[in-house]
C-alpha cells in the first residue's frame, strides 16, 4: 500500500468554483473503473459535494455512478487520474491542506463478506493554481 | 531416491513496486537493471502491474520489443502473474464462462511474451482449473495456481485442487508455492513501520503475542478459522485505542504471514511448478528474520525441485527507508548459500536455466 503517494504534490488547480487534484493509485496493479468505488476531495476542511465529483482517466471523465459499470477503462499504476469537484478555493498565495479519500475494490480477493475493499487517504499541503 | 534439485535464481518485478510507482524506472529500465544486478536469470512480471493495456491492448509491436529486450539482456521469462478478478463487477461475481474467457486472454499474452508459466490464483476452483486445461494446452502454458497465505499446502481448498490435478494428470496444471504461507514470525520491519506510525511497544507486543499464538496453534485449515483470526487482530487494535491500525494488522497478520509448518509443502510438492521466494527483509546479520529461507531452499533441493524461485520482496508495502535492490541482493545470497549447504547450487547461468526450466516443466507429475 502506498497511501502517502495518492495526492500528487503541486497539482491543485481551481477554476470557476471547480477544483481538481491529480491522484495516484495506492496499489501495485491496474484497476478498472468499476473497482474505483468512491472518493472525497477536501480542501481546508471543506469537502466537495459528493454528486459534483468527477473522475478523469485515460482522457475520459466519469461520475462515480458511471464508474460502477466501467470495466473497459483501467487506472494504470504509473498514471495520474484527476479528481475534481465543486469547491471554491480563492486564495492562490497561501498554502492549502488537501485531503483525498479513496475507496477501492480488490477484485481478486473474495472474502466471506464479499469482494475486499480498501479505504485509503492522503493529506498534503500545497498552493492552488488559478486558471 | 530423489536426486537433488537445482532451483533457478530469479526475481519478480513486484519486488520493486515502490521504485516503479515513484517513476524511478520504466519497464525497459527496470528489466535492464535486474539483469545488470545479476538478479536473474529468471524474470517474473505481473501483467496488470507492468504492462499498460493488459491484456486487451498488448500489440505485436510491444511483444516484439519485450522479447528483443529479454534476449538482449539474457534473462529467462519464467512466470507471467495473471489475476483472477472474479469480483470485477459490482453487481455479482463473474460466472464460469466469463472467468474462463478472462483468464484465456491473459494466458494468450503470457504465451506471446514467451512466459512458459501463468501464475493463477486461489479463487479458481477445481472445476475452473479443469475448464482451463484446454486453454493451457492450446497455448502450451503451465497454469501454476499460487498457494499463498492464508491458504497453505495442506489447506482444504488446496488439497481439493491437488486431487483434481491428480485425476486430470496433466503436466500443465500445478502450483506456485509462495513462502509467505510458511512464515515463522511477524516481520520486524513491519513492527518498525507501526512504531513510526505511533504504535506503542505494549500494543506491538500484543500483536506479536497474538500472531505467535496462531503460529503455535497451526495454520487455518478452513476459511472460518481464517475469518476468526482476521477479526482477532481488528479487535486487538480497537481495544488498544488504535482502530485505524486494525485492518492493517489483520491483512498482514493473516494474509502475508502464514503460520503453516514447512512440511505442509510436501502435500503438493510434486505439483509445484514455480516458487515465489516471498520475504520481508534482511537483518543486520544478513538473514531473513521471519521467513525460513534456508530451510525452504533445502526442502526444495532435497525434493528434487529444479524450477525457478522468484525472489519476491514484499516489505515494500511499509518499508520506505531501505533500498529494495540491496534487500534482494541480500536475500538471493542467502538462497545461494542455502542451496550450497544442501549439497546443490542455484542456477544463475541463463542458458543452463533455459535447459533446466524446459525439462522441469515438461516433466509429468508423479504424485
Amino acid at each position: 500500500m502506498i497511501a502517502d503517494r495518492i495526492i500528487e504534490q503541486g497539482t491543485l488547480i481551481t477554476q470557476d468554483g471547480r477544483t481538481a487534484v491529480e491522484v495516484r493509485i495506492p496499489w501495485y496493479r491496474a484497476l478498472p473503473g468499476s473497482c474505483i468505488a468512491g472518493a472525497a476531495l477536501t480542501v481546508d476542511g471543506v469537502s466537495a459535494p459528493e454528486g459534483s465529483l468527477r473522475w478523469t482517466m485515460n482522457n475520459r471523465t466519469f461520475s462515480f455512478e458511471e464508474l460502477v459499470d466501467e470495466t473497459g477503462e483501467w487506472w494504470f499504476p504509473l498514471d495520474s487520474a484527476v479528481l475534481s469537484g465543486d469547491l471554491p478555493v480563492p486564495d492562490s498565495r497561501t498554502e492549502h491542506e488537501v485531503r483525498v479519500d479513496l475507496k477501492l475494490y480488490i477484485p481478486y480477493i473474495i472474502t466471506d463478506h464479499g469482494v475486499l475493499h480498501i479505504e485509503e487517504h492522503d493529506t498534503k499541503t500545497m498552493k492552488v493554481a488559478q486558471r | 531416491m530423489t536426486s537433488l534439485g537445482t532451483p533457478i535464481q530469479g526475481v519478480t518485478l513486484y519486488s520493486f513496486t515502490r521504485a516503479v510507482h515513484a517513476r524511478q524506472y520504466d519497464l525497459d529500465g527496470l528489466i535492464r537493471k535486474v539483469a545488470a544486478e545479476g538478479f536473474g536469470p529468471g524474470l517474473e512480471v505481473i501483467g496488470f502491474s507492468s504492462l499498460r493495456g493488459f491484456p486487451d491492448r498488448i500489440d505485436d509491436n510491444f511483444v516484439g520489443q519485450f522479447r528483443d529486450l529479454v534476449a538482449e539482456v539474457d534473462l529467462v521469462p519464467t512466470s507471467l502473474a495473471v489475476n483472477v478478478d472474479t469480483g470485477i463487477r459490482r453487481d455479482r461475481l463473474m460466472n464460469h464462462d466469463e472467468l474462463v474467457e478472462y483468464m484465456r486472454k491473459q494466458i494468450d499474452v503470457a504465451a506471446r511474451l514467451g512466459f512458459p508459466i501463468a501464475r493463477v490464483q486461489i479463487s479458481l476452483t477445481p472445476d475452473a482449473m479443469e475448464s482451463l486445461l484446454p486453454v493451457a494446452e492450446k497455448y502450451g502454458v503451465t497454469l501454476a495456481l499460487e498457494v499463498h497465505a492464508d491458504q497453505h499446502g495442506a489447506h482444504e481448498r488446496v488439497l481439493a485442487l491437488r486431487d483434481r490435478y491428480e485425476k486430470l494428470d496433466s503436466p500443465l496444471l500445478g502450483f506456485t508455492a509462495d513462502w509467505g504461507a510458511t512464515v515463522t514470525g511477524f516481520a520486524p520491519s513491519l513492527l518498525e513501520a507501526y512504531r513510526r506510525r505511533g504504535a506503542s511497544e505494549a500494543l506491538l507486543g500484543q500483536v506479536v503475542d497474538l500472531w505467535n499464538g496462531f503460529y503455535a496453534d497451526g495454520p487455518p485449515n478452513t476459511q472460518k478459522v481464517h475469518g476468526e483470526r482476521f477479526g482477532a487482530f481488528i479487535g486487538l487494535a480497537a481495544r488498544n485505542g488504535r482502530p485505524d491500525l486494525g485492518i492493517d494488522f489483520a491483512i498482514n497478520g493473516t494474509g502475508l504471514f502464514g503460520p503453516a509448518p514447512l512440511d505442509t509443502w510436501l502435500e503438493i510438492m510434486p505439483w509445484v511448478r514455480h516458487v515465489h521466494g516471498k520475504f520481508f527483509g534482511i537483518d543486520e546479520t544478513g538473514e531473513e528474520p521471519s521467513v525460513p529461507v534456508r530451510s525452504l531452499v533445502r526442502q526444495l533441493v532435497e525434493n528434487g525441485y529444479s524450477g525457478a524461485i522468484s525472489s519476491e520482496y514484499e516489505g515494500w508495502h511499509w518499508n520506505n527507508w531501505q533500498d529494495p535492490f540491496d534487500i534482494i541482493r541480500g536475500e538471493q545470497a542467502v538462497q545461494r548459500s542455502a542451496a550450497a549447504n544442501a549439497g546443490s547450487a542455484m542456477i544463475t547461468d541463463a542458458s543452463e536455466a533455459r535447459r533446466i526450466l524446459n525439462s522441469h516443466l515438461a516433466q509429468p507429475v508423479r504424485g
